[in-house]
């Protein structure tokens, strides 16, 4: 399978005019350019302005990128350099540490949950997520388990996890479909209806 | 929904759909509200299973609503996959398109935000600007370029009118972030990247 052709795919629609293609490319991508930035910021609120302003720079220069490389790869530069140009114009280190207070690992570990404790319910549900989506994943048949965390952890390929757990890679793409629907599936019984413990808790 | 569908959804977000089925299955999800709104979970479950997960806000929706905002450009030049350049009929032409891809972005999230969400296309384009912007050149600025920003209002008046779709938390996260981002949308000229020096990243390709 070659690499990147679901990406291309939209790309191309992108390209034709195609601007919903453009928001499938945004959400699959957002969560990584988010965190990727969040390298250079570690302030969440401007790492998602600054993730947003490469996706909108992305998107003018597209009629330009050819394909020579993966769009992720592509994306990527833009992301990098738009948050090192953020940074510069701020005037900022790259990671901005200005608590007032002894610059142990505690020290760090307590500004960088300040700063992210700027919104609490998103940090609640956010964590909320992550509890069932693992959870989720706990309750998975090991093989489904397996295949997804070699997928979305490891980054293996299909063709690897199929080697890995020596079955067809078709047997592959079915057990992390049947993953994701699971945990999908889960995710939506606990915040189907809205979010009550989260409420409870704002 | 249907099943295979939905697999084949699965396998082209991991780059592993033949490219025949890709590209038909590209044009249904630049198209299908619920296609696009599975495959953005399919995306929060992978950045949840990594710890990437962050929802203070939510870019998709912020991209598309900048975007929506910013241009009425009807014609761009392309280029083309085998090299030539072609002139391209393109962004706004489908006012319904672009709405129902606005409230495909913003459903999304506000179902990650807190609860099911499901509806109609959203008013952003109805309320994009009439005058929009200089003559578009699609080449990223090396010189001064005000930073994008979230044109915040809008972005309110969208949730409010969508509110019978998330729940009071949801609204409450996604407004309370809106007014406190509102000064830095205002925010000045100082705060621009314009100052700095921008090397064109997309150099490689824009041959």
């Amino acid at each position: 399978m070659s690499a990147d052709i679901s990406d291309l795919s939209l790309v191309r629609r992108v390209q034709g005019g195609d601007k919903g293609a453009f928001d499938a490319l945004v959400l699959k991508y957002q969560h990584k350019v988010t965190k990727l930035v969040m390298r250079y910021v570690r302030n969440p609120a401007e790492a998602e302005d600054i993730a947003q302003e490469a996706f909108i720079k992305a998107y003018r220069a597209l009629p330009q990128f050819r394909g020579d490389s993966a769009f992720y790869t592509w994306l990527y530069r833009i992301a990098i350099n738009t948050a090192k140009n953020a940074v510069v114009s701020r005037d900022r280190s790259p990671v901005d540490y200005d608590l007032d207070i002894q610059n142990t690992d505690e020290s760090y570990e307590l500004q960088g949950r300040m700063k992210d404790a700027e919104t609490p319910e998103g940090l609640v549900l956010t964590d909320e997520i992550r509890t069932t989506v693992n959870a989720a994943m706990d309750a998975l048949p090991e093989d489904l388990r397996t295949a997804i965390v070699l997928r979305e952890l490891e980054g293996l390929s299909y063709e690897e996890i199929a080697a890995s757990m020596d079955c067809p890679v078709g047997t592959v793409r079915s057990r992390i479909f049947r993953a994701r629907e699971a945990i999908d599936r889960r995710l939506r019984e606990v915040f189907e209806g809205g979010l009550g413990r989260t409420e409870e808790l704002g | 929904m249907n099943e295979e569908l939905d697999s084949q959804l699965s396998a082209m977000f991991d780059d592993e759909l033949p490219t025949g089925e890709c590209e038909l299955l590209a044009r249904r999800l630049s198209r299908d509200a619920a296609l696009q709104s599975r495959w953005g979970r399919y995306a929060a479950i992978g950045a949840a299973m990594r710890g990437d997960l962050r929802l203070h806000g939510s870019v998709a929706v912020k991209v598309n609503v900048a975007l929506a905002a910013e241009t009425t450009l009807t014609q761009v030049p392309v280029t083309a996959a085998a090299g030539g350049r072609r002139t391209a009929t393109l962004w706004w032409r489908g006012i319904a398109g672009a709405a129902l891809a606005a409230s495909v972005a913003a459903l999304s999230i506000l179902w990650l935000q807190g609860g099911y969400s499901a509806g109609g296309p959203g008013l952003l384009v109805a309320r994009a600007p009439a005058t929009a912007a200089t003559p578009e050149s699609y080449v990223v600025p090396r010189t001064a370029e005000p930073r994008m920003t979230v044109p915040a209002t809008e972005l309110a008046n969208y949730v409010v009118a969508h509110s019978e779709f998330s729940t009071p938390v949801s609204r409450r996260n996604l407004l309370s972030a809106l007014m406190a981002s509102e000064p830095a949308a205002a925010g000045t000229p100082e705060q621009s990247l314009g100052s700095v020096d921008d090397p064109n990243p997309h150099a490689d390709d824009a041959h």
